[in-house]
């Protein structure tokens, strides 16, 4: 195969309709468009989930006649990226793509054709050339609440599609530039926090038409054979891209097994993953063969959702350095069984935390190449967005919802080749912001009492894994709350290249009867013994203690379904650590101690896990910390032989 | 608390068909000349997603060199409660 390197001019030309330079730019241009679109939202967005989380996306795709290539994605929420071709294709060859006209928006939102869940409301641009369509944009974006049994709809617990939430076939959004009301009467009479969703519905829009201008602007400019050319060029680029990256594996049979904890309906089952990645030249199949039965609540994830996953686990480890298009998936093909937990089916395989699901995959995904990648693989990150979702009502009567901003939504990183690893980010497969702690607190009553990290939970290694985060939120006013931290029972931050994986991570709540925070002005404490008087919310804990222990019992996250709390109750959430590269004995010393210094590792953790004997006081004279040489090389070598 | 080790249910799986020598030669497959040493056995059928969606697949398993790629149903094995509806 010829590569895109060395088409000559005249090839360059008939293939792509313009000249290298110009499908270049306009490549170039219309990441621009896409990133345009969302600065346009992000700066206008009035609800929470998109103002401080960033959760959203925006796309362009080609015309029906390409089958709809995905040439352009937003710098945002990645776990969208991967469902957005599928996601424009079914819903307009179901909407019909004859049937659309200048000034249409259709929208979509059913996870099983469209990805992600219910609240992921698909919003899909037609843009027209001379009464020809040559494109759309889109833009995906989380709307606060879109119906269902649940407010906001953060739960592993719910049933079926029909507790759910609203499912939306394709359909009309606005017609000739105008909205259509019976779509928005739909949305509006099954949906929560409609004063909020108007007008980021209204946002949404308008930013459609920001890229279908700035589409428009570029097809004028360079003409309507170059702008379609460039789709492909763009996707073709991927394309050899991936392949490129994939031919420097070694050919082979990978495999790896993942899972998580449980469902909503009790303890009884845990959900495996199996993969057996087959790698041949620069082709690669990952056969999802042998994977448990979807779950019985809403843990699940759709099809679209563990492509998106693998995209970004192929993106993250082989090629990083490209732009993520539709054509990265050109080498790659995926076997997945319908009605397994990571392809689940309607209408019992409910499917709303899809990333606890599909985080999985990812991890599955590392842990398989990590022999392939040798020194380029990556340690596993915590594993579980843990995210928390509270509801309640103010003295005034008005309600309140905080959701994905007071649980252990933000933690480590794995470590890699280039060093340790960042311990306060978001699962890998998102690329969200950190809710303002400011923001939370002006908007929902509770407060962030802490967000601290958890000395000695870090994989070991050469370079270290992220540590966990401890994060507590105290709840002011009485609440209902949805915890779902779906990765306790073995640890996610796996550790590669000889490191060590990560700590477990738990979740308590705290009743006010056992520590009244606002009356007492006192926090609540992180020794052991603390937690004797907590309520277990999720873990592997000690029975008596309600200590982290690997070795100890499973506190299952849905055994109180909702979790109703008094006011000034605190949920503290502790998230897994991020696992290490390398051996931990080859990090120097020095390194370790600076670790000591700044409380990411104890004096006993830096004996125990790299052999390396400090003395001094790390809070008091954190300065003055010696490190013992002798005794360091003394231990080292006694932790070699064993 | 149940203790930690629970049962995982046995997974479900893609059924790779097998593939005879007559369906390979009216794919226009020359074993001899395009994979010489291999028979229709290493051969295999089955429902893949890829870049552009849902794709039955002849392919040889140890290259996974695609002889047949044909188009698949839109949402490949899923089937939607309001399938086989008829509004009209």
């Amino acid at each position: 195969m010829t590569s895109l390197k060395d088409l000559d001019d005249a090839q360059f030309a008939e293939l792509y309709g313009s000249d290298r330079f110009t499908a270049s730019v306009l490549a170039s241009r219309m990441r621009y468009i896409v990133q345009h679109m969302c600065t346009g939202l992000l700066n206008n967005a009035f609800s929470l989930i998109l103002r401080d989380w960033y959760d959203f996306a925006a796309t362009i795709s080609g015309p029906p006649e390409q089958n709809y290539p995905m040439s352009s994605v937003s710098n945002s929420l990645a776990m969208f990226l991967g469902t957005m071709s599928e996601a424009v294709r079914n819903t307009i060859e179901e909407y019909g793509p004859e049937n659309l006209n200048p000034g249409d928006v259709v929208i979509c939102n059913d996870p099983y054709r469209a990805g992600n869940h219910v609240n992921d409301v698909c919003f899909i641009r037609p843009v027209f050339h001379e009464d020809k369509l040559i494109s759309f944009v889109t833009l995906r974006a989380h709307q606060l609440d879109m119906g269902g049994v649940v407010p906001a709809g953060f739960s592993g617990t719910k049933r079926n599609v029909y507790e759910n939430g609203l499912v939306i076939a394709p359909t009309l959004l606005y017609r000739d530039n105008k909205p259509v009301k019976s779509a928005f009467n739909l949305i509006f009479d099954n949906a929560r926090f409609c004063a909020l969703l108007l007008p980021d519905i209204k946002t949404i829009y308008q930013n459609l038409l920001l890229g279908e201008q700035l589409i428009l602007e570029s097809v004028e400019r360079y003409g309507v054979d170059a702008y379609l050319g460039a789709v492909r060029y763009a996707t073709d680029v991927s394309a050899e891209s991936m392949r490129t990256a994939l031919a420097g594996l070694p050919d082979g049979v990978y495999e790896a097994e993942e899972g998580i904890d449980c469902d909503g309906v009790d303890d009884s089952i845990e959900y495996r993953i199996r993969l057996k990645i087959t790698k041949a030249a620069d082709r690669m199949e990952l056969d999802f063969s042998g994977t448990s039965p979807q779950a019985r609540t809403s843990i699940n994830a759709g099809i679209l959702d563990t492509k998106t996953a693998v995209g970004v686990a192929l993106k993250f480890l082989v090629d990083p350095v490209t732009p993520f298009t539709s054509g990265a998936y050109r080498p790659i093909d995926i076997v997945l069984p319908a009605g397994t937990f990571i392809s689940a089916t309607p209408p019992d395989g409910a499917v709303f935390l899809y990333w606890e699901s599909t985080g999985p995959v990812l991890l599955a995904v590392f842990r398989a190449l990590e022999k392939a990648l040798g020194r380029k693989a990556v340690g596993g990150d915590y594993g579980s967005l843990n995210i928390h979702n509270a509801n309640g009502v103010l003295a005034d009567g008005t309600p309140w919802v905080t959701t994905a901003q007071c649980g252990g939504e933000h933690g480590p990183w794995g470590a890699t080749e280039a060093g340790d690893a960042d311990s306060y980010s978001v699962v890998y497969q998102a690329n969200n912001l950190d809710p303002a702690t400011e923001a939370i607190e002006s908007e929902v009553p509770a407060v962030v009492l802490r967000k601290e990290y958890m000395p000695d939970s870090s994989g070991a290694g050469e370079n270290r894994g992220g540590a966990a985060v401890l994060k507590d939120t105290l709840y002011l006013t009485a609440a209902e709350h949805w915890s779902s931290p779906l990765h306790t029972k073995s640890a996610s931050g796996v550790g590669v290249y000889g490191g060590r994986a990560g700590a477990l991570g738990a979740t308590w709540v705290f009743d006010p009867d056992y520590k009244n925070v606002p009356k007492e002005k006192d926090l609540i404490g992180t020794d052991p013994e603390v937690y004797a008087g907590s309520t277990p919310v999720a873990g592997m804990l000690d029975p008596r203690t309600r200590t982290v222990d690997p070795d100890g019992e499973y506190f299952y996250f849905a055994s109180t379904p909702v979790w109703h709390t008094k006011p000034n109750a605190v949920f503290r959430y502790l998230t897994n650590g991020g696992g290490g590269w390398g051996s931990p004995l080859q990090r120097s010393p020095e390194r370790v101690c600076r670790d000591v210094r700044d409380e990411y590792v104890t004096i006993e953790g830096a004996y125990r896990d790299y052999g390396v004997v400090i003395t001094g006081d790390p809070h008091g004279d954190p300065e003055g910390l010696k490190i013992d040489h002798d005794a360091t090389a003394e231990r080292r070598a006694e932790m070699a032989v064993k | 608390m149940d203790a930690v080790e629970t049962p995982v249910p046995e997974g479900l799986a893609v059924t790779r068909e097998e593939v005879t020598a007559d369906e390979l030669a009216a794919l226009g497959v020359d074993l001899e000349r395009d994979f010489p040493g291999s028979s229709a056995a290493d051969f295999r059928r089955y429902p893949v997603l890829t870049e552009g969606g849902w794709f039955t697949v002849v392919k040889h398993q140890k290259t996974l060199e695609s002889v047949s790629r044909e188009r698949g149903p839109l949402l490949g094995p899923i089937v939607l409660t309001s399938d086989g509806l008829d509004v009209y």
